[in-house]
């Protein structure tokens, strides 16, 4: 059976010590989950062990023999694949094309140029009858769901058979429901003897799914138990050394006046005829599955998209949302669901995308003030609690997690009047979670109107007055978020069957 | 903006490459030399300065060399027809308002074809390339215009206090563009630009205008520089200034700019750009051979690309590993 042994494995970059001294022993065969706040380590982990970077210090055994990696092939002939929270398939190919990319099957003899199309697709269909999916390889990837791509992705680093497969937060794109399907899946892989770490901050999933539990904690193994020994809340001290819980931080009541106000807006087919309003001092969420259409209102709303129909009201001025600026004066901030795309200028530091969105009102006298500049950034940092050594960090050496409150702090510091928040939390450790409610919390009760979309319904009914389920492009419910429970509210995002 | 290392190692090496040139080359390390190498590197300074806010904000403009050319010729058919209406002091004057005023429409087309229409603006400033060197030569019918007094030519000729004309309009170019730059909403904004297009556009920063503006300036710049350099020669030549795009993209480029946009710095084209003056200079006084001048130039730009990818990888890998 596969064993993969870490002893004292050290990791560390400029100003940050990632790994200190981490040693732990997993056995194939079992889901091992690897939990710990943002920027414990845990990617780096990945990073090591699949060879991209090598560790500062320690060993690694495969087996029982030590492995050095100099590169990323290195590991996948050691037998080691990884799949990222990022996808990195070529959305107008095929599945099949997808999963033999760079290594496609040829023709034989004289037309060995050619790719033999029958056999890539005979290959893709064998594998996919191994994993339990019911997949056609012809089809192309961009028309999948998110969650159906997630398992193009991993089936895809199941295809080189390998015994080791680790993945770094792959279901944090996805619903719960959605989710399921990978998790299936997995489990497959490890009744056939693969050694999987999985690598996830909803805690809530790993109880039915993982065998041990791992935390990592300030570069050091914070504890590795079987599964069934360890309830949630002491998985929550072992990640961070002491109790954090999620409570519901609304305090008030929303007031009568409405700020928000959406009518009758269209943006077919991603949805169509949204009427809703959002007063003073509420948070409103909106529930769906996947594809509902909830990140495109949103992005309507901002003005990021032109919808076809109908308007937006700020304050109790109609605003005709052409563009993000004219909304932002309006006083609409949204944060954006995918952080790389839309939320960050990768290759600017911490601090330049922290200003990035108020930098009219960090201005004196025509020219960026240093001193302006130094307060938001320090209070943005101390409010999303963003771990980092050096704010003139590029914002790309920032763990996941890290980048992800970047992009809420910099929109939080504009002191918006309306505040849209897509998967506020994707990414996000339990503490950092509890911060941010807790941040819109008191921001709500001085009279910010809050929308949050959001795949976790248990987050929704904590932070939320109330909570809209959208299905298919359209509302079709409203809910209370203090008195709703989380089978009623799932039942109501699911399809009528 | 941080000074980045690249800048500080190039300075270094500059540095060093005076000093050895002083020592080898007689008559480098004279005043009237340096004044010298200064004249010669203002004209494509002025424009790598607004270049590097163009590459910065993820566009490109090749069209710069031909918009030297065509702001001469332009000049000189202006200040010749003026002529026959006006006395000759208004007639430059107005003539130079009316090219510096209109310099800036190639760039502005090209900014509105890229933000409107999505056509890339290597594709439009490439059709500017031939497209303005023709008109260049439609307005001088392929023979030099000479309209200009006297006294025009001081202004590319020319010093002030002991220091040339065009030396003091490229460093006064460059400290308001430094500026610009780093301490002003625009220059932050256009790192946003280039570095995430999207991103910057749902920060509600107008990613249009300030592409378009960039370009502009930089064309604008150009038609300066073309002024400048009609003087130097007296006339309005068609066939001036040919490849100036690829030397000023070049110093760009030594300078530590990626040509990815989002990156680079106005200092470090400062010192891309004096770093070619220099060596060219001192090549010319050790008596190397012109064709190799350009073998040397093309090393050059090697070398100071591959330096600045080995630090930022080195970076990227943790130098304390
Ligand atoms: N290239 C780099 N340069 C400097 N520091 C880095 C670099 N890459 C990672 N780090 C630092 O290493 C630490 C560990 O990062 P890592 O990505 O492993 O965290 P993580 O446990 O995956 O966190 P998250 O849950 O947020 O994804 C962080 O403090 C991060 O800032
Ligand atoms: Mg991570």
């Amino acid at each position: 059976m596969t064993t993969l042994e870490l002893r004292q494995v050290a990791r560390t970059y400029p100003g940050t010590v990632a790994l200190k001294d981490f040693s732990v022993s997993w056995t194939g065969g079992n889901i091992h989950a690897l939990i710990g706040r943002n920027g414990a380590g845990k990617s780096t982990l990945v990073r090591i062990l699949t060879g991209a970077i090598p560790p500062t210090s320690g060993t690694v055994l495969l087996n029982g023999t030590e492995i050095r990696f100099r590169s990323p092939a290195d590991a996948g002939r050691a037998g080691i694949a990884a799949v990222y929270q990022e996808l990195s398939l070529l959305p107008d190919l095929s599945i099949a094309e997808n999963i033999h990319l760079g290594r496609l099957p040829r023709r034989q003899g004289a037309l060995s140029h050619f790719v033999d199309w029958n056999e890539a697709s005979r290959r893709t269909e064998e594998l996919f009858a191994r994993l339990h999916l019911s997949l056609n390889p012809s089809t192309k990837v961009g028309t999948l769901p998110v969650a159906q791509q997630q398992l193009v992705e991993i089936a895809k680093a199941m295809s080189a058979e390998p015994d080791i497969l680790l993945l770094d937060e792959p279901t944090s794109a996805l619903s719960f429901a959605e989710a399921e399907a990978v998790f299936a899946l997995l489990r497959t892989l490890a009744a056939r003897g693969v050694l999987i770490l999985y690598i996830t901050h909803r805690l809530g999933e790993l109880r039915q799914l993982a065998g041990t539990i791992t935390a990592l904690r300030d570069g050091v193994c914070g504890g590795s138990f079987p599964a069934a020994d360890v309830t949630p809340a002491q998985m929550v001290s072992m990640m961070f050394g002491e109790d954090v819980k999620l409570t519901r931080m609304l305090g008030h009541e929303p007031g009568t006046r409405t700020v928000l106000q959406v009518r009758g807006l269209s943006r077919p087919p991603a949805f169509e005829n949204v009427s809703f309003e959002v007063h003073e001092g509420e948070v409103l969420g909106i529930a769906g599955l996947l594809g509902s259409g909830r990140t495109e209102l949103l992005r309507a709303i901002a003005g990021a998209d032109v919808p076809q129909r109908g308007d937006v009201t700020v304050n109790g001025a109609v605003c005709h949302p052409a563009d993000p600026s004219v909304m932002k004066r309006a006083g609409v901030a949204m944060a954006p669901e995918s952080r790389k795309e839309h939320g960050l200028v990768t290759g600017l530091s911490v601090r330049a995308n922290l200003c990035l969105a108020d930098l009219a009102r960090l201005t004196e006298r025509g020219l960026v003030s240093p001193g302006r500049e130094d307060a938001m950034v320090a209070t943005a940092i101390r409010e999303c609690g963003i771990g980092v050594p050096d704010q003139h960090m590029p914002v790309s050496a920032l763990s996941g997690g890290n980048q992800q409150k970047v992009v809420l702090g910099k929109w939080l510091a504009t002191g918006p009047h309306v505040l849209l928040l897509d998967e506020p939390t994707r990414g996000i450790d339990l503490a950092a979670r509890a911060q941010i409610a807790q941040t819109i919390g008191t921001l709500s009760a001085r009279g910010l109107a809050t929308v949050v979309v959001s795949s976790e319904l248990e987050e929704l009914l904590l932070l939320c007055h109330r909570i809209l389920v959208m299905r298919r492009g359209r509302i079709v419910g409203a809910l209370d978020g203090a008195t709703t429970t989380l089978e009623e509210l799932l039942a109501q995002c699911m399809e009528p069957t | 903006m941080k000074l980045s290392s690249h800048t500080i190692v190039l300075e270094a090496v500059l540095a060093v490459l005076c000093v050895i040139l002083a020592l080898a080359a007689p008559g480098f390390f004279t005043a009237e030399n340096l004044l010298n190498v200064l004249r010669n590197i203002s004209m494509q300074g002025i424009i790598a300065l607004g270049m590097t806010m163009v590459i910065i904000a993820g566009e490109i403009d090749l069209s710069v060399g031909s918009a030297v050319a065509f702001a001469g010729c332009w000049m000189a058919w202006l200040t010749g027809h003026l002529d026959a209406v006006l006395s000759p002091v208004p007639a430059v004057l107005l003539a130079m308002i009316v090219t510096i005023g209109t310099g800036f429409v190639p760039g502005w087309i090209t900014g509105i074809l890229r933000t409107r229409y999505g056509v890339p603006s290597f594709i439009t400033t490439l059709a500017l390339l031939t497209g303005l060197a023709g008109i260049a030569e439609l307005l001088t019918d392929g023979f030099p215009l000479t309209p200009f007094p006297e006294w025009y030519g001081s202004l590319g000729g020319g010093y002030l206090a002991g220091i040339p004309v065009p030396a003091i309009m490229f460093v006064a170019t460059f400290a308001v563009i430094l500026v610009l730059m780093d301490h002003t909403v625009f220059g932050r904004s256009v790192y946003a630009v280039g570095g995430n297009a999207e991103a910057a556009r749902l920060s509600g920063i107008p990613v249009a205008r300030i592409k378009t503006a960039v370009l502009a300036l930089t064309s604008a710049l150009a038609a300066v520089a073309g002024i400048l350099q009609s003087s130097e020669i007296m006339s309005g030549t068609a066939t001036t200034a040919k490849g100036w795009e690829l030397d000023i993209i070049a110093a760009v480029i030594i300078g530590g700019t990626s040509l990815t946009g989002g990156a680079g710095t106005v200092r470090g084209t400062m010192v891309g750009i004096v770093f070619l003056g220099v060596i060219i200079n001192g090549m010319t006084l050790l008596n190397v051979n012109e064709y190799w001048q350009h073998v040397v130039r093309g090393g050059l730009i090697l070398t100071a690309v591959l330096l600045n990818r080995m630090q930022k990888h080195a970076h990227a890998n943790g130098a304390t590993a």
